[in-house]
């Protein structure tokens, strides 16, 4: 069983006992003890995993790290979160995962129109089981409860990962004053509808839709 | 105990007269009291032979003295600062790493290829840190920078740490260290992890690690 300890807010540190981790490859910035690594690619398991890595680009290179001992992950500098997985289901970008645990299955969803315009793509990692997941944000991370009361409208560029039943809907706030370049620099969000909670980072990716 | 940190990414150092500071050129940011910057040319102690090692080395960061009497705060380009407490132990760090040190502290130049022979030569060039080090010895303390935090990793006799070399700031104690790789068929068909070099220290002491991989 693998344990996940954060050390400080940017190094992940992960005690492995004989099992193994996924992790993005060349995250690895030191261990002791025996450790193995080698690549395996991201978007599922077998041929329909190729396929789909094939179709939808969501090429996450990703590493298997087998051992025992200490390992510990970092990824240029950027704040980690633990996530713990029961029998639940997280959408997470590729570019933010860092680390999860073997049993846990990853495999690559839809998104619709929101990956276009946020420039991820139109497909996105799905991590389903029970464990632990790092998941890594430019800045700390907060974590937003959407209720069906209160539903939320996010960023594309500041949405790292959410969980639950939640519903997203792509929303355009282009109004003709966009198109004259009067803009507020907000022209797209997505909204989270159900009930679940949603990661948001302190940080604008550059995106495609809107100035970011 | 000259320095003091004032946050995650600013030191502040004490200067009294016979008790000088050597500093990155240029990486003052702000002082009180009477305290004077001299350039450096020689790049610290040692005199003239340990000048030419330097210049042959080529680990010759540009230092300054820092004289006087008063305070001074040190920082550079927003990158973290960790201060390493040296007490009769030699601290190998890049030159460019460090920020500023005690004075009391011997200055010196280690050749890589001493340590390790011909491996040593290639963990200089794979981890991009040349062929030779920067070691500093004696009692005092160092301000080292790195980007993003750092974590202190202990080493113990027959528990050798691995890190890689683009994450490695600094080791201090009597550490032994080579470059291992796990360079396998899978690397040669680029389906590589990404992990095939890494620096292997042994023996007893602390290593520091960042939390990036990337250089500064």
């Amino acid at each position: 069983m693998a344990t996940f300890r954060l050390q400080g807010s940017k190094v992940l540190a992960v005690d492995l006992t004989g099992d193994a981790v996924k992790a993005k490859n060349g995250s690895m910035v030191a261990y002791d003890g025996r450790m193995a690594f080698k690549k395996l690619s991201g978007g599922g398991e077998g041929i329909r995993g190729m396929v789909t890595r094939r179709i939808t680009g969501e090429q996450m290179t990703v590493m298997e790290v087998k051992g025992e001992g200490t390992c510990w992950f970092a990824d240029r500098a950027t704040e980690i979160n633990l996530v713990g997985l029961h029998s639940d289901k997280l959408y997470v970008e590729s570019s933010n995962l860092l680390c999860a645990e073997a049993s846990l299955r990853t495999g690559t969803s839809f998104t619709g129109l929101r990956g276009g315009a946020s420039g991820q793509g139109l497909f996105t990692t799905t991590v389903e089981g029970s464990g632990q997941v790092a998941i890594m944000s430019d800045g700390p991370a907060v974590l937003l409860r959407v209720t069906p009361q209160y539903p939320l409208s996010v960023d594309p560029g500041a949405y790292i990962a959410h969980q639950g039943s939640l519903q997203q809907k792509f929303q355009s706030g282009v109004t003709f004053r966009s198109f004259i370049g009067e803009s507020g620099g907000e022209a797209f969000q997505i909204r989270f509808e159900g009930d679940g909670l949603v990661y948001v980072q302190p940080s604008e990716r550059i995106t495609v839709g809107g100035d970011a | 105990m000259s320095f003091r940190e004032i946050n995650s990414r600013m030191v502040e150092a004490t200067v009294v007269p016979g008790r000088r500071v050597y500093s990155q050129r240029g990486a003052m940011l702000a002082y009180r009291g009477e305290v004077s910057f001299t350039p450096n040319s020689r790049g610290g102690q040692g005199g003239l032979a340990s000048m030419i090692g330097r210049r042959v080395a080529g680990e010759s960061t540009p230092l300054m003295t820092v004289e006087g009497s008063g305070t001074v705060m040190f920082g550079h380009g927003g990158h973290h600062v960790q201060l390493i407490q040296l007490a009769g132990d030699t601290l190998c760090v890049e030159a460019d790493r460090l920020l500023a040190f005690d004075g009391t502290l011997e200055q010196g130049t280690l050749f890589l290829g001493a340590q390790g022979g011909v491996m040593g030569m290639v963990r200089g060039q794979v981890s991009g840190q040349g062929l030779f080090t920067t070691t500093l010895r004696g009692h005092g303390s160092v301000a080292v920078m790195a980007h993003g935090g750092v974590i202190e990793l202990p080493i113990v006799p027959g528990r050798p740490v691995h890190v890689d070399p683009q994450a490695y700031v600094a080791h201090h104690g009597d550490v032994r260290n080579k470059l291992s790789t796990a360079l396998g068929w899978r690397d040669m068909v680029g389906r590589g992890s990404g992990e095939a070099f890494q620096l292997e220290l042994s023996g007893s002491g602390a290593v520091y690690v960042q939390a990036s991989e990337e250089k500064l």
